[in-house]
């Protein structure tokens, strides 16, 4: 189980919430809400004491332990060396997958990668590389941020099954603003406002439109089966 | 062409001790009783084992540095180590301690290292640009310091300063030789040790702790370990500028590797530069050596320039 109990700080205020393993997560809410840094406290990047994952703090402790149990795909590839390449840098989160880097590369549609250097990679082709990361480490549980910000409709659609796949992936935890992709997911939703958790709860509840308007002022509508922006 | 650049490299080490100001004869090398053979064992050779300990140290300490900070320009001298040998050797001589000036020096760059891993542990938060901030500081400090120095020493206490801060690489005997290579064989095997925490922190920090490293830790470790062994030679030659920075990117350029995998490379070329550069110094002036420092940025710095107008986008 994963808990984070009575979390403060200069942008996060009173975060408290439990996670069961499989009890897959998307969070919500707007630019500069938290969400990142509530990320990054979660895996321990951010030093603290409220966090537990079965029983360890992911800032205080190190090596495998940790490491199977959480990981964090940022939203960006930040690379220093330019010469370190894609396999290379693959290589380093072959930790707990059952596939080899070539299955995952193909997997994602990105084979022709295999021997560029990080840094040439467009900012999505960087995107699924970091996501091809994260499957071949395959922690217990593993935060998305904005896992499809930068990706081509087919792309998004490519990661959404992925992330849909129970076998892939243990429990994720996925940062979003694409609401069409967290609306067909279908797992529980928590929104955070100003550094607060203002909703958590299931999906169905979270997209009904009284709580729709509430939390979008209205930019979004549900049609038929699917989420739109109201332009 | 790899090969032959190491054959040609492993030729300039093994002819290195046979040029200098006095010719020697190769057969008066075995023969214990001439000049040549005192000359050859107990100047020119234990001169270029130092030269070789030293390059390999400067350079890969400055691949480290630059790893660790997260910045190209960074080089074992950054944190101020060199220049407070340099203060500490410059009070030796002015203090008239002339037999304990690599004492002196090694105090004075331990005393460094002591001092900023003693603010660094009152960091509030963790970051790196930190570190390297104080260290400039104190680096600053220590000039204006030499400054002072100066002002109160006499002529000949002045020039003594001034000779230590080109850097030298004269040796009589094995004593210090020793010491280098004991240095140089630490830093080489604890900088191979944390190759996986180097590839690591070649990408992000963050990568490094999603993986399960203490990057705080890793860095400092790595930090302190360089740190003695870069104080260490400068007690012993002098600040040797240069090295440290170029190798490591030249290397980087012309392999287009991670520097992770290029530990035995750059401590290697690193050691073959400085005793090349130490070849020309010897060989050039007639009356006396130029001072290596001079000769590592006049060929260094034209050939580095030429590489970055070069280098393609990988």
């Amino acid at each position: 189980m994963l808990k984070i109990d009575n979390y403060s700080s200069e942008l996060l205020q009173n975060i408290t919430f439990n996670l069961e393993e499989n009890q897959n997560l998307i969070i919500l809410g707007s630019n500069g809400a938290g969400k990142t840094t509530l990320a990054k406290v979660l895996c321990g990047i951010i030093s603290n004491q409220e966090v537990e994952i079965e029983g360890i703090n992911p800032s205080k402790v190190y090596g495998d332990k940790r490491i199977k149990l959480i990981n964090y795909i940022p939203a960006k590839l930040e690379i220093f060396d330019e010469h370190i390449s894609v396999y290379e840098f693959l290589n380093l989160s072959l930790i707990n997958s059952d596939m080899s880097i070539d299955e995952v590369l193909k997997c994602l549609d990105i084979e022709y990668l295999k021997n560029s250097s990080c840094k040439t990679l467009s900012s999505g082709e960087s995107q699924l590389l970091l996501l091809a990361s994260g499957i071949l480490h395959n922690a217990k549980y593993t935060i998305f941020d904005e896992a499809t910000s930068n990706l081509d409709p087919q792309k998004v659609k490519k990661v959404f099954t992925i992330l849909k796949d129970s076998k892939l992936l243990q429990t994720k935890l996925i940062i979003t603003h694409n609401l069409a992709m967290a609306y067909k997911l279908g797992y529980d939703i928590m929104f955070i406002k100003d550094g607060k958790i203002s909703f958590k709860g299931s999906h169905d509840e979270f997209f009904s439109s009284e709580n729709l308007d509430k939390f979008f002022d209205g930019s979004i509508k549900k049609i038929d089966d699917n989420i739109v922006i109201n332009l | 062409m790899n090969k032959l650049l190491i054959l040609i490299c492993i030729i300039i080490i093994a002819t290195s001790p046979f040029f200098g100001q006095v010719d020697i004869s190769m057969t008066n090398i075995f023969k214990q009783t001439t000049v040549d053979y005192q000359i050859f064992w107990d100047i020119r050779v234990p001169r270029s084992l130092l030269a070789f300990g030293v390059g390999g140290i400067l350079a890969l300490s400055g691949m480290v540095f630059q790893t660790v900070f997260r910045n190209p320009m960074s080089t074992p001298f950054t944190l101020g180590v060199a220049s407070g040998a340099t203060l500490f050797t410059a009070i030796g001589i002015v203090l008239g301690f002339a037999s304990f000036l690599s004492l002196f020096a090694f105090v004075g760059a331990m005393l460094t290292v002591i001092t900023l891993f003693v603010v660094a542990s009152r960091f509030k938060t963790y970051e790196t640009s930190s570190l390297l901030l104080v260290g400039i500081a104190l680096s600053f400090f220590y000039s204006a310091s030499l400054m002072v120095l100066f002002y109160v020493s006499d002529l000949s206490q002045s020039y003594e300063i001034v000779r230590f801060t080109m850097g030298s690489l004269d040796v009589v005997g094995y004593s210090d030789v020793n010491i280098v290579l004991l240095s140089a064989l630490f830093i080489f095997t604890l900088v191979y040790r944390y190759k996986f925490e180097l590839n690591l922190l070649l990408t992000s920090y963050e990568l490094a702790h999603l993986k399960g490293i203490d990057v705080q830790k890793t860095n400092y470790i790595l930090l302190l370990g360089v740190s003695i062994a870069v104080a260490v030679c400068v007690s012993i030659t002098g600040p040797i500028g240069f090295v440290g920075l170029i190798i490591p990117h030249i290397i980087k350029t012309i392999t287009k590797q991670s520097a992770h995998k290029l530990i035995v490379p750059i401590f290697f070329y690193g050691g073959v530069f400085l005793v090349f550069c130490d070849l020309i110094a010897r060989n050039l002036g007639t009356v006396s050596d130029v001072p290596i420092g001079v000769i590592t940025s006049f060929i260094g710095a034209p050939f580095f320039i030429y590489l970055i107008m070069n280098r393609k986008k990988a």
